[in-house]
């Protein structure tokens, strides 16, 4: 492979604001109710904002029978619709949940890295619109960016498919609090 | 402009917002495909929030008024579709009835606020205002305490372009919550942060922006004037305040000093506010150590009794230690950039032969100033842009005065709370359907708003309905209103363009906002240290708030009694809505829409466990809720989120802050000052 694109979350950064969520369904259009980012609150203010990892050894990609995935030369894995038959196993195989089934056009579907923004050397909608600079796009071929590390707290076992994601841990921070809680 | 197959217009989102963001909207055959934000506006930079990108779901969304709808009998959901003619008929065959009845236009009232805070909206006060003497609404329901306790200290509230934020030293903000408010504005503090400024938040409760602080004290909702006031006399006792600033600048420091002397101590301060020693210690510190200091104090801290003494406590802090006039530092609140601009909707002139005045309701009391008025009584009443039997407060006196109102008339995109109680409502544009112009009252960009896509089945703007309203009035009644109804928005907008706004934004003519937003060019206020104060100082002292019967000097005192309930009630803004609005899409989460939040400790007390219906109440009414346990709110504190089906304000009393008479002629509700109970409820 060339590259292996993926994400690098901040999640010292994030504030939960769900922008990036929003921003895909604007750019995407999917259905209601279908979100390919989410944004989750793991414990107070600590936040993730996942989408497809496009993972180094894709589960969706090993278990469709249809063959419907694809990892493509830059390390982006894409599911064509046209061949998804709506078993839903690449929606039970993945750890992160990233395959989302719509009922309507009983097909799978996932986020495609933005790749007709890219083409267009345009940043992926939701890294774009994140107001924190907590999502960034990184081509995993190249050394790991300093500070990240593999998981955090609320991230699902990486060992599997090997996730093409890593993280800038929060910082511990100085807090009082009312002396009452 | 084009992209490909899309044309591409400038919008901006009008809903009363720190950040009235600039939008690019992308239209293919008439339909809005998706929106992006503007590059050319320099403070939101190329970037929406949340709400902003559901506009595509927004502008579509199946709950959205398609025609004129006639309920019949009120309240009732027997909604029948009307034509335009049919509606403008009633409207206005009860206008000229009424005005027979009566001998005058004073029965006919209007309401309306900052739903879409766009220029050309005014067109319903230049509507009512060509009728001659009518009633309306005055008076600020929003920001009125602390605009007032600016003016008595500084002559002026203006506050620093926010994006100099990037300069400060240390960034101190008191109630606000950026990240769910204002998220642009978080660029500019994580670029100061990155050049080795401190963040510190101050707030009741523990937000997404407490929790990225390098500092987050807690307090008690209300006394941050006292934690001010406080820091203030540490600075001073540590000779760390601006000597040459106070000399010079400063008007009232002998008698601000003596009252720190008499009345602050460190050891009380942190009993009535809960902040521990230690805590005001790091604060000094680093207060100390870092500048220049941006003072950020939040709309939410002036809802209180003391709303506007907390405002003018952390101006004095600011103004002691020399921060006001500093690049990067300042005292941050709000901007009224709008005032440069004529207005000519909203001050439109009355006909001269009307020798009657006008009736003015206070916006914050509406309902019981309607009710109260006599000879002739208000029987009818125009609601725009506002959502009042959500958002008010005193909403029982809502009940009251409808029962009085023989046609009531809502304009809105959406079936509210107040279009549910409503005789007629008319369907209104959005943003994308209309002209207009907007102005931050936090940023200093100006934008034009394009007419991006065809109306909405059969919806229409203020400026147009006001202008179809006029010319059937005139049909049946000539001479019944002066409203130029030939003047298409363009007309309205090119009148705003005064040498004095083309030489404030650097504009030769209004079209050049085609080509993208412009920005104010503005110095930082306060730089020449010359305050707009009589004396041309900075009043810790203000003779004018003596005047107004109110304290000279900020001063600390305890918010209202608690009365007989036990937990103080804060409705703040969610993300995912701007008050009432934004309710019907699922682009945007609805998790904060029927929750109570509550600590652990009380929630334990009541026997409440997550996810339990709970009933909230105290003397006004109750609404039921969902608990949500937190540790993010304080015992003693809940917090319900404004909006929704089951709206909170059903429990906020006729309430008043201590400060706005000066600017706005009334002061805001003190939401924050309510007090309620919970047991568990059913649904
Ligand atoms: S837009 Fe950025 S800050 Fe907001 S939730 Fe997404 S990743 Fe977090
Ligand atoms: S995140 Fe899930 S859907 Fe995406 S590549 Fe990995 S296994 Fe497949
Ligand atoms: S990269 Fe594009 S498709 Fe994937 S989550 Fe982000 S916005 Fe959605």
């Amino acid at each position: 492979m060339l590259k292996q694109m993926g994400f690098i979350f901040d999640a010292d950064c994030c504030v939960g604001c769900k922008t990036c969520e929003t921003a895909c369904k604007n750019e995407n259009k999917t259905q209601p109710g279908i979100s390919w980012r989410r944004v989750t609150q793991v414990a107070d203010h600590k936040y993730l904002s996942v989408s497809c990892n496009h993972c180094d050894s894709p589960e969706c990609f090993r278990v469709c029978p249809e063959r419907a995935y694809t990892k493509r030369r830059d390390g982006i894995v894409l599911i064509d619709p046209n061949l998804c038959n709506g078993c839903m196993d690449c929606v039970g195989a993945c750890p992160y949940t990233a395959p989302k089934f719509d009922i309507i056009s009983h097909k799978a579907s996932k986020c495609t890295f933005c790749l007709p923004r890219q083409q267009m050397g345009l940043e992926a909608a939701c890294v774009s619109a994140c107001p924190t600079g907590a999502l960034q796009m990184y081509n995993f071929k190249q050394a790991y960016p300093k500070g990240t590390v593999a998981k955090i707290e609320g991230f699902p076992d990486i060992r599997l498919t090997r996730p093409s994601i890593r993280f800038f841990p929060s910082k511990t921070r100085e807090r009082y609090f009312l002396e009452e809680r | 402009m084009r992209d490909g197959g899309n044309k591409v217009y400038r919008n901006v989102c009008p809903r009363n917002c720190y950040d009235t963001c600039s939008m690019l909207s992308y239209v293919q055959n008439g339909k809005l495909e998706k929106v992006e934000g503007d590059p050319l506006q320099g403070y939101t930079q190329g970037r929406l929030c949340t709400k902003g990108y559901a506009y595509p779901e927004y502008v579509y969304s199946p709950d959205r008024l398609r025609y004129p709808l006639y309920q019949y009998p009120r309240g009732s959901g027997h909604w029948e579709r009307i034509s335009w003619d049919q509606a403008l008929e009633k409207i206005a065959g009860k206008m000229i009835e009424l005005n027979r009845r009566y001998g005058s236009n004073l029965s006919l009232a209007y309401n309306k606020y900052s739903g879409n805070i766009g220029l050309l909206h005014y067109a319903i006060e230049g509507m009512f205002n060509s009728l001659g003497a009518h009633t309306k609404p005055f008076g600020d329901a929003c920001l009125a305490a602390g605009k007032d306790a600016l003016h008595y200290d500084l002559g002026k509230a203006l506050s620093p372009d926010p994006e100099s934020m990037a300069q400060a030293g240390l960034i101190m903000i008191w109630g606000a919550n950026p990240a769910w408010t204002a998220v642009h504005q978080l660029d500019f503090i994580k670029q100061a942060r990155d050049s080795g400024a401190k963040l510190v938040v101050i707030d009741p409760l523990f937000t997404p922006i407490a929790a990225k602080a390098d500092l987050f004290i807690q307090i008690r909702p209300g006394t941050d004037g006292l934690l001010a006031l406080t820091l203030a006399r540490m600075m001073i006792e540590r000779k760390q305040y601006d000597r040459k600033f106070a000399e010079n600048h400063l008007f009232g420091w002998e008698p601000f000093l003596s009252y720190l002397q008499d009345k602050i101590s460190i050891n009380e301060t942190s009993e009535v506010t809960g902040v521990s020693l230690q805590a005001m210690e790091k604060l000094a510190s680093l207060y100390a150590s870092h500048r220049p200091c941006a003072h950020w104090a939040g709309f939410g801290i002036q809802r209180s009794s003391n709303g506007g003494q907390n405002v003018r406590s952390i101006s004095a802090l600011a103004a002691i230690t020399g921060n006001l006039g500093q690049k990067g530092g300042g005292m941050f609140y709000l901007h009224p950039s709008e005032d440069l601009f004529p207005r000519n909707l909203l001050k439109y002139a009355r006909p001269l032969a009307d020798g009657k005045k006008d009736r003015e309701a206070d916006i914050n009391n509406f309902a019981e100033r309607l009710l109260f008025f006599d000879k002739p009584p208000v029987r009818f009443l125009w609601i725009a842009s506002r959502n009042p039997l959500s958002q008010d407060q005193d909403l029982n006196k809502w009940q009251e005065l409808l029962r009085t109102l023989e046609l009531v008339v809502t304009v809105d995109l959406f079936m509210t709370k107040t279009a549910q109680m409503s005789d007629l409502v008319l369907p209104a544009a959005s943003h994308f359907e209309e002209v207009d112009l907007n102005i931050s009252y936090w940023h200093h960009w100006l934008a034009l708003n394009e007419k991006a896509i065809p109306s909405y089945y059969e919806a229409k703007s203020d400026l147009e309905i006001a202008r179809m309203l006029t010319r059937r009035l005139k049909e049946i009644s000539p001479g019944f209103s002066n409203f130029p109804d030939e003047l298409t928005a363009e007309d309205w907008l090119a009148k705003e363009f005064t040498s004095q706004v083309y030489t404030a934004y650097g504009l030769t003519s209004w079209q050049e906002l085609k080509d993208g937003p412009h920005k104010l060019r503005a110095k930082t206020p306060w730089l020449d240290r010359k305050f707009r104060t009589c004396g041309g100082k900075f009043e810790l002292y203000s003779n004018e708030a003596k005047k107004d019967n109110l304290p000279a000097l900020p001063r600390f005192s305890w918010p209202q009694t608690k009365g007989d309930y036990p937990l103080r009630l804060i409705t703040p803004q969610n993300p995912y809505r701007i008050h009432s609005q934004y309710n019907a899409l699922t682009w945007l989460s609805g998790e904060y829409d029927n929750v109570l939040q509550i600590n652990p400790k009380d929630a334990a007390q009541r026997e409440l466990a997550e996810g339990d219906w709970v009933r909230v109440y105290n003397a006004e009414g109750e609404i039921i809720k969902k608990v949500q346990l937190s540790n993010s709110v304080p015992p003693g504190v809940v917090v319900a989120f404004q909006g929704g089906d089951n709206p909170v304000n059903i429990l906020i009393a006729r309430t008043a802050a201590d400060m706005g008479m000066k600017m706005s002629g009334s002061r805001n509700a003190a939401f924050y000052d309510t007090y309620v109970d919970c047991v568990q409820g059913r649904r």
